[in-house]
């Protein structure tokens, strides 16, 4: 087999060119390296969105209220049909309302080593919806005290620029927790205080919220106005990122944390990027692939006269075919290892550069990308078969 | 065994249909295992257009070459293949070697195109045999076509076959060397007991024939 091959070698050359062949090998490397870069863009940023290890809470769960114009001043609140088409929506896992407080209310310190008195405003949402687990979390007519959750900015502000101006001391969210403070409700003739307490910090709602079941007997016992229309509502969401998502609330003239679907931002880049990458990839490899079958037709058709007589002599056209892939065929297999080696390569260093900015990425390839290398092979080993076959099969004349 | 059944080649039909000496073109005849069969065939009678039909190289005939119980007309590419390798072997009127790669090459392509027949030791003495040892390592388009011709008888004999055909195997070889060369093929052939299919344009004796025809 090695004698024979050995002559094969001198028979069947590679008589093409060595720079045809080289152009062939690095365009078809570049492709294949562009193409598995999209891939392994892409499957980088469903990471970074979706995975546990770097899933941003906040980034989930959106409050929604209309864009406050001169046109809408005092009519921002949300009907029930627009509540209905944003559950209808494919952004959009759950949806919770929530509920303002049509009543009057204050709370004050019942201490007086730290006197304070403020007048507010709750909120409620169905508890699915909170980000603070507290068994407390609920409310009736029995209950010692009103459970509260303040948004955890509400202490940051407070710690480190009010107790600060104010000569006060810092407290701790522990300390926090330990302050019963007094709520006082105001009704169109009664006044009628509760004990309160502050059972959590929020990062996902910028509202001071209280259980809904008290938000219900508030709003019927002192409420003036029992519309109950509600401004804001909450919803729970896969990708904040979603450029449908910010797109739909542009349409609709509605508002949320911009912060929150910054990602749309980053989501579009990465579309664009993947988009250029897979499309410019694409289209090489096919050009790639295109001169290197000819390529391969090229020194078939330059041996063909060494091909017939190979034949003539006993020499299969199997045998002959499986010869020259072996000529050709490992130089595709190379080829894909390298641009996978360099895909490895980027995806250590971005791994890197990331891991300094606290972003955790995958310092591996994905297996997306291993698969989609090996399908490239295949592909690769396809279209080498298929070129070789339709120039070495002698057409028998009958005629 | 070959049956030959009314071969007719299409582009001769005219010329050949006239021939009335003929015991080929046309008849219905078979050539038994071993047998060791002599054609003698004037100028324009369609000798090399037999040889090439009888090695399946052209299909522009009518009537049937039945090898074995197989129409080699139906053959598949992979099958023909395994017959040229196994069964059939032939030396060209025109030689038929690769010029740019040497004698020995050559004549080892079809040694190893196969499972090897012949050693390579036996090759050495092959060669030797009809005087080529000192050409072997000359590319083949520099050798003289009488050492050409020589080449070919060794490259034919590398292989099994059941059937060696040969087209004016000796144009180009004086007495001597045609003496020498065919009592080499003879116990090659005797060796495989295979049969020898010759074209020549004149009769001769240098096999011990068991049939002679007139194409």
């Amino acid at each position: 087999m090695k004698q024979l091959n050995s002559i094969l070698r001198k028979l069947i050359r590679n008589s093409a060119g060595r720079t045809k062949f080289t152009v062939a090998v690095v365009g078809m490397s570049v492709a294949a390296f562009l193409l598995l870069t999209a891939v392994q863009i892409q499957v980088d940023y469903n990471q970074l969105l979706y995975s546990k290890s770097s899933k941003d809470s906040i980034a989930n769960f959106l409050v929604i209220n209309k864009v406050l114009t001169d046109a809408n001043l005092g009519n921002t609140t949300l009907d029930d049909s627009i509540i209905n088409d944003i559950s209808k929506q494919p952004f959009t896992e759950a949806v919770g309302i929530l509920t303002p407080s049509r009543f009057k209310a204050s709370i004050q310190s019942n201490s007086n080593r730290f006197p304070f008195y403020t007048d507010i405003a709750f909120e409620s949402v169905p508890a699915a919806f909170i980000d603070v687990n507290d068994a407390t979390w609920t409310w009736d007519e029995q209950a010692d005290f009103v459970p509260i959750i303040i948004p955890t900015m509400f202490l940051d502000i407070y710690n480190f620029q009010f107790s600060l101006s104010q000569n006060l001391p810092q407290l701790t969210p522990a300390i926090v927790k330990m302050i019963v403070l007094k709520v006082n409700i105001y009704g169109p003739n009664v006044t009628t205080s509760f004990n309160g307490k502050i059972v959590g910090f929020s990062d996902r709602i910028s509202s001071m919220l209280v259980p809904q079941e008290f938000m219900e007997w508030g709003n019927k016992q002192f409420a003036s106005d029992l519309s109950g229309k509600s401004s804001r509502i909450i919803i729970r969401t896969k990708d904040p990122g979603n450029p449908m998502l910010t797109q739909y609330l542009d349409q609709h003239q509605l508002t949320t944390d911009s912060d929150k679907t910054r990602f749309s931002k980053y989501r579009k880049v990465v579309d664009a990027v993947v988009v250029i990458s897979g499309a410019t990839g694409t289209l090489m490899l096919i050009f790639a692939l295109l001169v290197f079958s000819l390529f391969i037709q090229l020194t078939i058709a330059s041996c063909k006269e060494e091909i017939s007589l190979l034949i003539l002599l006993g020499a299969s056209p199997t045998q002959l075919k499986k010869f020259i892939m072996k000529q050709f065929f490992p130089a595709n297999v190379w080829m894909i290892t390298i641009a996978l080696l360099a895909v490895t390569v980027l995806q250590y260093f971005i791994h890197q550069f990331l891991s300094n900015q606290q972003i955790v990425l995958s310092s591996i390839i994905s297996g997306y990308t291993v698969g989609s290398a090996l399908l490239l092979i295949g592909v690769l080993w396809w279209v080498n078969s298929k070129a070789i076959q339709e120039s070495i099969h002698p057409k028998r004349s009958k005629d | 065994m070959i049956m030959l059944d009314h071969l007719m080649p299409v582009p001769l039909e005219e010329r050949l249909s006239q021939n009335e000496s003929t015991q080929i073109w046309n008849k219905k005849l078979a050539f038994s295992e071993g047998e060791w069969i002599k054609i003698t065939a004037p100028s324009g009678t369609g000798k090399t257009t037999f040889m090439h039909i009888l090695y399946a190289l052209r299909f522009d005939y009518t009537g049937n070459v039945i090898l074995n119980q197989q129409n080699i007309r139906n053959l598949t590419a992979d099958e023909l293949s395994a017959i040229r390798k196994q069964k059939l072997s032939v030396i060209f009127q025109d030689l038929k070697l690769f010029p740019h790669i040497s004698a020995r090459e050559n004549i080892e392509l079809k040694r190893v195109l196969q499972e090897p027949f012949c050693s390579a030791e036996r090759m050495e003495e092959m060669a030797a045999t009809l005087g080529i040892s000192a050409i072997l390592e000359q590319s083949a388009g520099i050798c003289s076509y009488g050492e050409q011709q020589r080449i070919a008888i060794v490259r034919a004999l590398m292989q099994p076959f059941e059937w060696l055909i040969m087209d004016e195997p000796f144009s180009h070889l004086d007495l001597a060397n045609k003496k020498i060369a065919a009592a080499l093929i003879a116990a090659e052939c005797k060796k495989r007991n295979a049969g020898i299919i010759m074209t020549d344009l004149d009769d001769d004796d240098l096999f011990p024939y068991t049939r002679k025809l007139v194409l």
